[in-house]
């Protein structure tokens, strides 16, 4: 069988090949169907949809095995599955802001996904493009904020800004094809006329050669038909307080959080999910129902008893809390029992070598 | 005819022949003029549209030599040392010149002599004399004094004296001439005769390198010219490969058959040579000049120059042949998108030491550094110190800040309850603050310090948009009550 293993990957591997020439974007069948998307989602449910994933890779058209580096996992389970995997890696994907005043959190929200593929093509830069009109209507991009929130450095970050609408997509095509970005993301702000399925699929298409993802962040505009696999509708959320030693900050500004709706996809049916983003870390947490976290934060503390929030904010690997270790051991527990703890006198007693206490 | 202003009274400046046909005159007024044939037709001077025909006129003379210099308001200097063999002698030259302007409507005269101050004279006075090296004395001797570029007022002063002739001056003793009509008169003759060098100052910094083709039949189509500038770049590779050198300013000149002439220039970002990039580089910038360009009746010549060059490093190639350089792709993608919008189409982000926002961020036209092949020597500064909570910056930053309406505030120093910004109200849910942030003192300093300081907060509002407000001022001190403004939006 070891024979039609090796030709099984040969043939899926051709096939693949095809479907890359042919444009037919990999897809995977099993997620929505499996994927509850109301609010009651059991953690097991959760486990099982994951070990499904995983298993099933199969895709409709084209009938080739999807590339599992295909995908960008977002890092929010019930949004991964809904989605599939993830984000489509080679394709087109649009961000909609249903206002102006919210080009903070679509920005903030494409600029999260940007920083998820910066953690494997590091160092890459990144190319904005927009017209002058969003960069007046919603101002230019502030690199300080972007390092800060985002870990993206402005030596990595590169800037055009288009008179019009059609230079703009003009640089948004040559852009697509560039192997040297890491991500394009292309802001446009409502509904122009030229920006058409005809000039989705001709951005998508190119996107799909170059195999770097092309984000079109539309502020203030109205779903229309595209190209694009996946378009995400996303506003902002209200941010949880600053979690402190002393538990969360009464009326203080927290993380990011983003409110995001599914508004076109392939294989998910509409859904809408609430993400937090973690700048320590750079990834996602999903937000649950009030309930849902108190259970969660019960379970955490269960096994894990030292307070949650450490000295190095909400990195992976929280420094060690004080309190919990101990420098030396009381007396009498099995620890003082080892030979330096025997040599050490008694608290409150002389050593003998010091001789007797003269009195006067 | 054409009339200009003198004084009070308006005076020809310029006639055609049927005009002096009819026994008028430069200078004479025209109320004179229209007394004595009230049908003649008058055009108002207009020194500015000169001005510009005579550049477009220098430009079309780049085609015979790169040294072209502008004389007075009706004259040009061509220098032609070294290229008068390539037009097939200086005889051969000066009729190709000539009957190239006449075809163009053109009444020029020409001269060509060993000195500017000769090749003027016998230009003016001399109607197309070629005059060989050491025969200036000879052209100029029979020659009146106005063949010397001197000013009208000394020339007067001479004629008074009997001097009335170039030759005159020439034989008369230098001191007296000297001290009494001053060393101009002496320089401009010892400049004509070669005694003294004269420097022709050309219009246009001259090209190190540059490459052109004649053609036998005019070119139109833009596709036909970017084909010639890949052939022509592919001819300069190899003087820029001689040189170890690469582009980074190119200028293209078009010469159209009658007599306009085009240029081009693109910059890169880093030196190149190679001529399908640079091929690429002018397809992007004739596309975006489609409409500028007219190529009329086709183009008869056309150049490629090298304005800048700098050091080229060649980078070494793996054995499979390829070089991976990133940076190149993003380079050359830059130039394009420069070439066809412009300069400032490609920003990059630097952070830049201070403490107002707006000025911590700078966003420079795309530019590759230099690359340098010692490591650069770090400056003797105290590095600036890390925090270990960096201060919350918003995503998106105002290029001005608006202002906004604050009706009403908790506390005196503290955040806004509501307030409207864009005709919207906004009401506060949650607020964080105040940072404080004020200019550096080596900043021009304001009249009152406290006008200056502002009050940063972050302001979430009741659907969960953050944003990032300041107070400009303190409320009660100044005279000026304090203003609000909104400065950015965060994620």
């Amino acid at each position: 069988m070891a024979m039609t293993a090796v030709a099984r990957e040969t043939v899926f591997a051709l096939r693949r090949q095809i479907a890359k020439i042919e444009g037919t974007l990999p897809e995977r069948l099993n997620a929505p169907a499996a994927a509850p998307l109301d609010a009651d989602f059991g953690a097991d449910a959760a486990a099982d949809t994951r070990a499904s994933a995983t298993d099933l890779t199969l895709v409709r058209r084209g009938l080739a095995v999807a590339s599992p580096d295909a995908f960008l996992s977002t890092g929010a389970e019930r949004l991964d599955a809904a989605l599939g995997g993830g984000l489509p890696k080679a394709a087109l994907s649009e961000i909609h802001g249903t206002q102006t005043r919210d080009a903070g959190a679509v920005a903030g929200f494409a600029l999260s996904l940007t920083s998820l593929i910066l953690k494997q093509a590091q160092g890459l830069p990144v190319l904005w493009i927009g017209t002058s009109e969003i960069f007046r209507e919603a101002g230019f991009p502030y690199a300080r904020g972007l390092h800060a929130s985002f870990g993206i450095e402005p030596e990595q970050l590169l800037f055009s800004e288009a008179p019009r609408l059609v230079d703009a997509l003009w640089v948004a095509e040559e852009a697509a094809r560039m192997t040297a970005l890491a991500a394009v993301i292309l802001e446009i702000r409502g509904n122009p006329q030229r920006l058409d399925l005809t000039a989705t699929r001709r951005l998508h298409a190119r996107t799909q050669g170059a195999g770097r993802p092309v984000f079109l962040l539309r502020q203030a505009a109205g779903p229309e038909p595209t190209a694009a696999p996946v378009r995400l509708i996303v506003a902002s959320a209200p941010a949880v307080p600053r979690a402190t030693l002393a538990g969360p900050l009464a009326g203080s500004i927290g993380r990011p959080a983003f409110t995001v709706t599914i508004g076109k996809s392939r294989t998910a049916l509409p859904g809408q999910f609430t993400l937090e983003w973690n700048p320590d870390d750079r990834a996602f947490d999903e937000r649950w129902g009030d309930e849902r976290r108190t259970e969660a934060r019960r379970k955490e503390r269960a096994t894990n008893p030292v307070p949650v929030v450490s000295l190095s904010g909400g990195g992976k690997d929280p420094a060690a809390a004080s309190g919990a270790v101990l420098a030396f051991p009381a007396v009498g527990s099995p620890a003082a029992l080892s030979t330096t703890a025997r040599d050490q006198p008694p608290p409150g007693q002389r050593a003998a070598h010091l001789g007797p206490r003269r009195a006067g | 005819m054409i009339s200009h202003r003198q004084g009070n009274a308006q005076r020809i400046s310029a006639l055609d022949e049927r005009a002096e046909a009819l026994h008028l005159k430069r200078g004479m007024g025209i109320a004179d003029a229209r007394a004595m044939h009230p049908s003649i037709d008058i055009v108002e001077a207009d020194p500015e549209a000169d001005r510009r025909l005579l550049e477009g006129l220098a430009d079309w003379c780049d085609r015979y030599t790169p040294l072209v210099a502008l004389d007075g308001a009706d004259g040009l200097f061509l220098d032609v040392t070294g290229c008068t063999h390539l037009f097939g002698g200086e005889r051969v030259m000066l009729d190709d010149i000539l009957s190239r302007f006449f075809h163009q409507g053109f009444d020029v005269r020409a001269g060509l002599a060993a000195t500017p101050g000769a090749a003027w004279a016998a230009a003016r006075f001399a109607r197309d004399r070629i005059v060989a090296g050491g025969e200036e004395e000879a052209l100029l001797a029979p020659l009146p004094l106005a063949a010397l570029r001197i000013d009208p007022a000394t020339r007067t002063s001479l004629e008074s004296v009997g001097l009335r002739t170039a030759g005159a001056v020439m034989t008369a003793p230098r001191a007296p001439l000297a001290r009494r009509f001053g060393a101009s008169l002496l320089l401009r003759l010892d400049q004509a005769i070669g005694r003294l060098d004269e420097a022709v100052s050309p219009r246009l910094p001259v090209a190190p390198l540059s490459v052109e083709r004649h053609l036998a039949e005019p070119v139109t189509l833009t596709e036909d010219i970017e084909k010639l500038v890949g052939m022509l770049a592919t001819t300069l590779k190899a003087d820029l490969e001689r040189r170890g050198e690469g582009a980074r300013t190119l200028a293209l000149l078009l010469f159209r058959v009658d007599g306009a002439v085009s240029r081009i220039a693109i910059g890169t970002s880093r030196p190149m040579r190679e001529p399908r990039l640079i091929q690429r580089l002018f397809h992007e910038r004739l596309a975006a000049l489609e409409q500028d360009i007219d190529a009329g009746y086709g183009f008869d010549l056309v150049r490629l120059s090298v304005l800048a060059a700098a050091a080229f490093d060649m980078a070494q190639a793996d054995l499979t042949g390829e070089v991976a350089d990133d940076g190149a792709d993003i380079a050359l993608f830059a130039d394009r998108i420069r070439a066809r919008l412009g300069e400032d189409a490609v920003l990059r982000s630097v952070a830049v030491e201070s403490h107002l926002p707006e000025r911590a961020v700078a966003t420079p036209p795309f530019a590759e550094p230099p690359r340098r092949t010692t490591p650069p020597k770090k400056p003797q500064r105290l590095p600036a110190p890390i925090t270990i909570f960096p201060p919350e910056r918003p995503i998106r930053l105002f290029r001005s800040p608006e202002p906004i309406e604050v009706p009403a505030t908790e506390m005196p120093e503290g955040p806004p309850l509501h307030f409207r910004w864009r005709r919207a109200l906004y009401r506060v849910a949650r607020a964080e603050g105040p940072e404080r942030i004020a200019a550096e003192w080596w900043r021009a300093a304001p009249s009152d310090p406290a006008a200056s300081t502002r009050d940063y907060f972050r302001i979430e509002d009741a659907d969960g948009r953050r944003y990032w407000l300041y107070r400009q001022g303190l409320y009660g001190g100044s005279q000026v009550p304090p203003r609000w403004f909104m400065h950015g939006v965060f994620a």
